[in-house]
């Protein structure tokens, strides 16, 4: 009795927190991407993501993050971009309607954190490092941050649109989750 | 010869100048098949447009306060009068098509910098509708204007190769 009481006082001290699991409000939440064009950027959003995490801020290490994407829902604020997109040549809608990102690895970096994974998109699976700072109270938290991807990794203009005169190889994402611990 | 001055001359073909190149850009820009280049005439198109725009802002303050020769003495009443009214309707759509073409591009919600460098204020909300109407005035306008720059230019070969006087040679650069 006495011994098994150790072991489980021994296992709680030595086990890492288990790190607690988050759920994304989506009505707070936004993804943003950014490219150019013509010399101008070029804004968009995706209107339907979800991300899923399993963090803590005092043990990163421990932590999860998977963020799905709706390709389909990306909206660039022109009916002719956005049909654009569509395409092929472009996100090509209908044979990758999602998109996902994986870490395999989250730690600390200074004050921020920072989540290695794989991005997967348009059928094309490449590292991606995601860094991104954490503000956490009660409840609720706000995980935010922004990097850059070149959309020729993924595929993302293919044809005449490899060349990166009229439609820059930089598509920097941005993006602020607001979510809710438990679930 | 009473000749038109100078700076009316140079406003006079420099718009023509640009207008035929934009109209040549603009057909080519709806008919090219959806790639940089197209995305490169329209780039081109709208920044002429405004170019346009502009000039004709200049020349039309420089009418305004430098009025050029009548018509010859002995011109019917009708023939001033369709000149005139000509005039004007140049005038009128030289203004009215760049600032139909600026709806569109601001309708359309697509990213444009004039010659890539400048960004142009949006004088409405992207909306796919707005744009559509836009898209519909510029190009009635366009219609409109065509056989009227033909009649201009049929005039102009009128008076000088029928009625042999000097309504084209002062509009003539270096005449």
């Amino acid at each position: 009795m006495m011994t098994r009481a150790l072991l489980v006082l021994l296992l709680i001290v030595t086990l890492p927190a288990r790190a607690a699991d988050w759920r994304m409000d989506a009505a707070a939440s936004r993804l943003d991407f950014a490219a150019t064009f013509e010399k101008t950027p070029a804004p968009g959003v995706f209107k339907q993501f979800d991300a899923r995490l399993a963090f803590d801020g005092d043990t990163p290490a421990g932590g999860k993050l998977v963020v799905t994407i709706r390709t389909a829902s990306a909206d660039m604020g022109s009916a002719d971009i956005n049909k654009a997109i569509a395409g092929p040549e472009w996100f090509d809608f209908a044979r990758h309607p999602q998109a996902t990102f994986q870490s395999s690895e989250v730690r600390r970096e200074g004050e921020r954190y920072l989540a290695r994974g794989t991005l997967t998109l348009k059928g094309v699976t490449r590292p991606v490092d995601v860094p991104f700072s954490w503000n956490a109270a009660g409840d609720a938290a706000t995980m935010e941050g922004e990097f850059t991807v070149q959309r020729g990794s993924f595929n993302i203009g293919t044809g005449e649109w490899l060349a990166t005169s009229v439609i820059g190889p930089d598509v920097k994402v941005k993006f602020r989750v607001r979510l809710r611990s438990g679930g | 010869m009473t000749s038109w001055n100078a700076p009316a001359k140079f406003f006079h073909w420099l718009v023509a100048v640009l207008v035929l190149a934009q109209i040549a850009l603009g057909l080519a820009a709806i008919g090219w098949s959806l790639s940089p280049t197209k995305l490169n005439l329209y780039v081109w198109h709208k920044s002429l447009g405004l170019l346009i725009l502009a000039v004709m802002a200049l020349r039309l303050l420089w009418r305004l306060t430098h009025p050029g020769p009548g018509l010859p003495e002995g011109t019917p009443a009708w023939e001033n009068s369709a000149a005139r009214a000509s005039h004007f309707l140049l005038y009128a759509l030289l203004i009215a098509l760049p600032l139909s073409g600026w709806v569109i591009a601001s309708a359309s919600g697509i990213p444009f910098r004039i010659f890539w460098q400048v960004p142009l204020p949006e004088i409405v909300t992207a909306d796919k509708a707005t744009a559509d109407v836009a898209a519909r005035v510029h190009f009635w306008l366009l219609v409109a204007f065509v056989p009227l720059l033909v009649l201009h230019a049929g005039a102009a070969l009128r008076h000088h190769y029928i009625k042999r006087n000097d309504v084209l040679r002062r509009m003539l650069p270096f005449a």
